[in-house]
């Protein structure tokens, strides 16, 4: 990770360009969050410093860099150490960031493994997690409009690893 | 309609590696076939019968110990069934059991305080139950030592007197194992329980005895394993903390704080460590026998019968583990603390619509059952924080729903849906 010392790379500002070509100006080192975004830069690909993300929207792309952005301050308050993640103060922003709507936690965890930002999609899957932690298997399948593939067979055996015999 | 269906199969494997408890694994399981292949096969539920423990050094009367593991839940519909239960009272009601696997999928059900097995079971109850269909979350792990003289499978609950009686502390290296991945044979296990001496004592994986732990000041009343470390208290309330080696640290003597009370349980309750002193008094019961009594041959016989020993109230502490110091606890909130036998454990009053917070559930030792099959729950008393009234369960009928008879939905779990035939 880029270290906060006041040299001209960490205040360099980069481009990130949306599908529907909203364009967001950031800096390099919240742009560096994203592993996938890192091997483009230090490759050097986009010489005129606009990186373009045709797979992932405006309002989603907003989210991510403000959680990036976020992320980044934090560390460099505790001067780069690892247990910025683990401050009360990150908590409530995480739990906060990730409470929104169905669409945009699909969008939000699809974007994370795009850009492969591991925190981030850890963030959204725990999501999830949590969200079937309370669901009867159909009502998970209801949620997240899955269909029922599994053949007579293996249903057979899914009810049996679902029961208690009772002596 | 969000499309889910997006998901590429390897973020539903970081989804699946944040479950954290094996039936939430099992469900995923359950899904579609996509998910399903994404959780491990299987998932291993820690075995509930462990290798043979060796008795040497610790009991000279037996060839050794099987370990067994007794698991506490509180079942409960999910979410979208509770609202399609309408007009039902006992939709969102909680039942908590206590279970031990004995061959795989076979359950024994067991009084979630007290070593008694519940059988015969009602005729109206299931033989199966299907777990997809239920919320179930885990509230503790009760381990217990049987001597191998009888068969550890077959009818191993019929006599008591198998189980070595004092509470078995346990750790695993492997505890902190997600649902995802599977024990195996090759995990470390430590064991901490309480000689008939009042000393400790302690047994790893791999020993070839028993170590017990001299250090002692009086006699130890209970142990507990809390957030991964073995913690001791004696009857006068030190607190130890026991490590692998068999060493022993001060945790907060009985100078630093004076407990009156007669017996003492660690329990834990929403990540603390809670110390709780149970008040006996001395009590001639209801008749005033010693006016008319005679004094022949059976007096002594009698007299037992006529001064009773009754539990009357109970003081919880919380641990400051920074400050190393007790402090009294006035209430307990929405909390509810479970002092079993061999277990204790608690949970939140709103998992078990009816009943208040701030109780505790005990197993009255001192008070004589006359022998009745109930299940063991005549044995059980109430002590409530707010007021200081205490009295055994049947005097609360409200208390004792959450743990007998089952919710009306136990029976017929397909009740209350509305999902469409496929």
């Amino acid at each position: 990770m880029s270290m906060i010392s006041g040299d001209k790379s960490s205040t360099e500002i980069l481009s990130l360009k949306s599908s529907d070509n909203e364009i967001f100006e950031v800096k390099k080192e919240v742009v560096l969050e994203s592993i996938t975004l890192r091997g483009m830069v230090e490759e050097d690909e986009f010489s005129d410093t606009l990186i373009p993300l045709p797979n992932v929207e405006g309002k989603i792309l907003s989210k991510i860099i403000h959680y990036c952005q976020k992320h980044t301050e934090a560390r460099a308050k505790v001067n780069g150490s690892e247990g910025a993640a683990d401050s009360k103060e990150i908590k409530d922003f995480d739990s906060e960031f990730i409470n929104v709507d169905d669409k945009t936690l699909l969008g939000i965890i699809l974007a994370a493994n795009y850009l492969n930002i591991k925190d981030l999609l850890d963030l959204g899957c725990q999501k999830i997690a949590d969200n079937i932690k309370e669901k009867s298997v159909e009502d998970v399948r209801k949620t997240f409009n899955i269909k029922n593939d599994f053949t007579p067979e293996e249903e057979k055996a899914i009810r049996e690893e679902n029961l208690w015999a009772f002596d | 309609m969000t499309d889910w269906s997006q998901l590429p199969r390897d973020v539903v494997e970081v989804i699946a590696r944040r479950l954290t408890t094996y039936f939430d694994a099992l469900r995923f399981r359950a899904v579609c076939s996509s998910w399903r292949s994404a959780v491990s096969q299987s998932p291993h539920r820690l075995p509930c019968h462990f290798p043979i423990v060796p008795n040497e050094g610790f009991v000279e009367t037996t060839c050794g110990f099987y370990l067994s593991k007794r698991t506490i839940y509180r079942l409960g519909l999910p979410e979208d069934r509770i609202s399609t239960c309408i007009g039902s009272s006992e939709a969102s009601d909680g039942w908590l059991i206590k279970v031990e696997e004995d061959v795989p999928d076979m359950m024994h059900l067991l009084n979630p305080l007290t070593e008694t097995q519940i059988k015969p079971l009602p005729s109206m109850f299931p033989k199966v139950l299907d777990l997809s269909d239920l919320r179930i979350s885990e509230l503790g792990q009760d381990y217990v030592l049987q001597y191998i003289n009888y068969r550890p499978f077959v009818n191993s609950f019929v006599d008591a007197g198998s189980l070595y009686m004092e509470k078995v502390a346990f750790f695993s290296s492997n505890s902190s194992l997600s649902a995802s991945s599977p024990a195996d044979d090759n995990d470390k296990f430590a064991l901490l329980t309480i000689h008939v001496s009042g000393k400790l004592a302690m047994f790893k994986s791999g020993d070839e005895k028993w170590t017990i732990i001299e250090d002692q000041r009086s006699p130890y009343d209970d142990v507990i394993c809390f957030k991964g470390k073995f913690y001791a208290v004696d009857s006068m309330g030190r607190i130890v903390i026991v490590e692998p080696s068999a060493t022993v640290t001060l945790i907060a003597s009985h100078e630093s704080h004076v407990f009156g009370g007669d017996k003492k349980y660690l329990v834990e309750s929403e990540g603390d460590l809670l110390l709780v002193d149970l008040y006996l008094s001395m009590d001639t019961g209801d008749d005033s026998p010693f006016e008319n009594m005679d004094i022949d041959d059976d007096f002594y016989e009698r007299i037992e019968s006529y001064i009773v020993e009754k539990t009357v109230r109970f003081k919880v502490y919380k641990l400051y583990e920074g400050r190393q110091n007790w402090v009294e606890l006035q209430s307990l909130g929405d909390r509810l603390l479970f002092l079993g036998d061999n277990c204790s454990f608690s949970a939140s009053a709103c998992d078990f619509p009816g009943c208040k917070g701030n109780r505790i559930y005990f197993t009255d030792a001192f008070n004589c059952s006359n022998g009745e099959d109930d299940y063991g729950f005549k044995d059980v008393g109430v002590f409530n924080l707010d007021d200081g009234c205490i009295g055994p369960l049947a005097s609360y009928p409200g208390y004792s729903k959450l743990f007998w008879p089952p919710p009306s939905w136990i029976a017929d779990p397909s009740a209350g849906t509305n999902a469409l035939p496929d």
